[in-house]
């Protein structure tokens, strides 16, 4: 026995030493660390059980017969975050560039299934230079049975892609159909085809960087959910996220003690809006103000930030808040906006997670460049994902609320259980200078001085309609509050749903807009 | 070889000396300018390299300009207000995206724009 054990040790060893010392050097002069390494930071300190370890590849075409792949290049098991299961695993770039073949893809996909079965969240770490060419079709098997996993595990456990390198090629689209996507700047990068080939076939010049970092994700693609400097910060970030989840889909999220008392009156809350309704405001100010010690998370913060999208707690209980941002292109709903705000509605509903949407918006952003991007389909996304949701959903009435955008920000009609409204909310069919040019088109005509009826007939049109009232006579606003009472009525109101249960007609699934 | 150049930098002009001393030697890399002046001549080098980040501020939405916050000449950081942009019923600030220096500004207070219509360029 004594002799075996040794073996064990041996075998063990050498599988834990990855690439070996030069490659780990080669990895941390890149100011990465290794699989292993992630891992230990990421996971409560001694709670990694790692799962097979002793898998090998089975590939012998273009001399793979010869290569020794410790671990298969990609570390997988089970451990917990502050005390919660998750399953994880860990691409090894060291072990022949984290690439990926057969028995890798095998690896990666045991560990989503065993987070399948026991509903827990499952953690990828990406940092593999991709296909493992050599192992032909097998690598691309590898891949479907990853994207396949990765669609039945949408919407039943958290799926977290953290891309700590490069993630290139088939490889991306397995982040995209998780439910974030985490990177770390300057060495992390995504893109379908690289600066090569894109050299290659249109001629243009770009570095990794610039065609697919963190920066171009998290602000002009929106493929990229958060990211953060470094490592050990997204492995915090990363960690902080699932503090707002649950494990599964038929759990809740934890309840996170707070001393902040549910009743506390927000008196500034009112300051922070401008008497001109022309003048834009921060809503973070608000968020912050409202929900549990000013804490709040937010997601794709540096995409369409017309609209914010962040986690937040109320009571300890964690909630999806949506809100229109003044401060950013007059907080408009426009394609990137609705495209945002409906995904992150879909997470939400999926993981029982309320929400809470912020109204002020001046509307849809008019152009033949939304025309043409196809605003209509994308602004529909909206629509469905709040129509779609059946978490509690609360909606607070902050300022303008025209038209179509007023519907669309989970209006009463798209099945909000409770609208509350401030006294300066403005909720009616359009904004009081259109409405008064169309109703009062003759009397303006007519008038001996138009431009001064035009603004008699304006500041009337305003005084009966700019206001919640005409909404809340139709019971489509539940009640007009107190700004300083937002945080207390918020509480009460998702105190109140707790029990709340809503059922959809059966069907195969929606049919959602994209 | 020895090549005698007069250079002007910022109205004021200097005699500087060139020598050719190969490409082969270590040494040749570094400058053998021998400016009469050589301090004032090293900024006005570095400024074609600060301008790599240039960048043209377009309109987000149509609207109108209703206040310009910065002149040409002025050097702004990321985030600094520019000009405020009155649009959709709302007085929205422009900001810069980067730190830069405004090159040149090709709007007024009044100015009509559409989206995607420069307004102001950072160099």
């Amino acid at each position: 026995m004594e002799s075996k054990l040794k073996d064990l040790a041996v075998r063990r060893g050498r599988i834990t030493a990855g690439g070996g010392p030069k490659r780990v050097a080669a990895q941390h002069d890149k100011g990465k660390m290794t699989a292993r390494e992630r891992i230990e930071s990421f996971l409560d300190a001694g709670s990694f059980v790692e799962v097979d370890a002793f898998v090998e590849h089975r590939a012998t075409d273009l001399g793979m017969g010869d290569i020794e792949a410790p671990g298969e290049g990609v570390v997988i098991g089970y451990g917990t975050v502050a005390g919660r299961l998750v399953y994880l695993f860990a691409q090894d770039f060291t072990v022949i560039g984290g690439s990926l073949g057969e028995m890798h893809a095998a690896k990666i996909c045991k560990a989503m299934d065993m987070a399948m079965k026991v509903g827990c969240p499952c953690i990828g770490i990406n940092d593999s230079g991709g296909a493992r060419i050599q192992e032909g079709v097998d690598a691309l098997f590898g891949y479907g049975n990853i994207f396949y996993r990765n669609t039945l595990a949408s919407g039943v456990i958290p799926q977290i892609s953290v891309i700590m390198g490069p993630c290139a090629g088939g490889a991306v689209y397995s982040p995209a159909l998780t439910d974030f996507t985490v990177m770390v700047e300057k060495t992390s990068n995504m893109f379908i085809t690289g600066p090569q080939v894109i050299k290659a076939v249109t001629g243009e010049d770009v570095t990794a960087e610039a065609l697919g970092g963190a920066q171009v994700h998290n602000e002009i693609s929106g493929c990229a959910s958060l990211m953060f400097a470094d490592e050990l910060a997204t492995i915090e970030g990363v960690k902080k996220l699932l503090s707002y989840l649950p494990s599964n889909n038929i759990e809740d999220a934890p309840l996170m003690p707070t001393n902040d008392p549910v009743t506390r009156s927000c008196p500034d809350l009112a300051g922070i809006i401008p008497d001109s309704p022309n003048k834009p405001y921060d809503i973070r100010d608000v968020i912050g103000k409202v929900f549990d010690d000013g804490d709040y998370f937010e997601i794709q913060s540096l995409y369409a930030m017309n609209i914010v999208t962040c986690f937040a707690r109320l009571g300890g209980r964690s909630v999806g808040v949506i809100a229109n941002q003044p401060k950013q292109l007059a907080g408009v709903l426009d394609i990137n906006a609705s495209d945002k705000a409906s995904r992150f509605i879909r997470i939400c509903d999926s993981f029982n997670i309320p929400l809470v949407t912020l109204t002020d918006t001046a509307g849809y952003l008019p152009g033949v460049g939304q025309e043409h991007g196809g605003v209509i389909r994308h602004g529909a996304k909206l629509l469905y994902a709040y129509s779609e949701a059946t978490v509690p959903k609360l909606t607070i009435i902050i300022r303008k609320a025209y038209g179509g955008a007023y519907i669309a920000m989970c209006s009463r009609h798209l099945g909000a259980d409770q609208v509350l409204a401030w006294p300066s909310a403005e909720i009616a069919v359009m904004g009081p200078d259109g409405a008064a040019n169309i109703i009062f088109k003759k009397e303006i005509e007519e008038a001996e001085d138009p431009v001064a009826m035009r603004k008699d007939k304006i500041d009337e049109y305003k005084r009966n309609f700019a206001n919640p009232y005409k909404a809340a006579a139709r019971g489509y606003v539940d009640d007009v509050i107190d700004p300083s009472e937002t945080r207390a009525r918020l509480a009460s109101t998702l105190a109140m749903l707790l029990g709340k249960r809503e059922t959809r007609p059966a069907k195969k699934h929606g049919n959602t807009p994209v | 070889m020895f090549k005698k150049y007069k250079v002007t930098v910022n109205g004021q002009s200097y005699d500087v000396g060139v020598e050719d001393v190969g490409s082969a030697v270590g040494p040749a890399a570094a400058p053998v300018a021998q400016a009469s002046a050589s301090a004032p001549v090293a900024p006005a080098a570095a400024a074609p390299a600060a301008s790599g980040g240039a960048v043209t501020i377009k309109a987000p939405m149509p609207g109108t300009v209703l206040s310009l916050k910065v002149a040409t000449g002025n050097p702004v950081k990321r985030g600094d207000v520019l000009m405020i942009l009155e649009a959709m019923k709302m007085e929205n600030e422009i900001s810069a995206p980067s730190d830069g220096v405004v090159a040149a500004i090709r709007v007024q207070a009044g100015s009509t724009v559409n989206t995607g219509d420069p307004m102001i360029d950072l160099a």
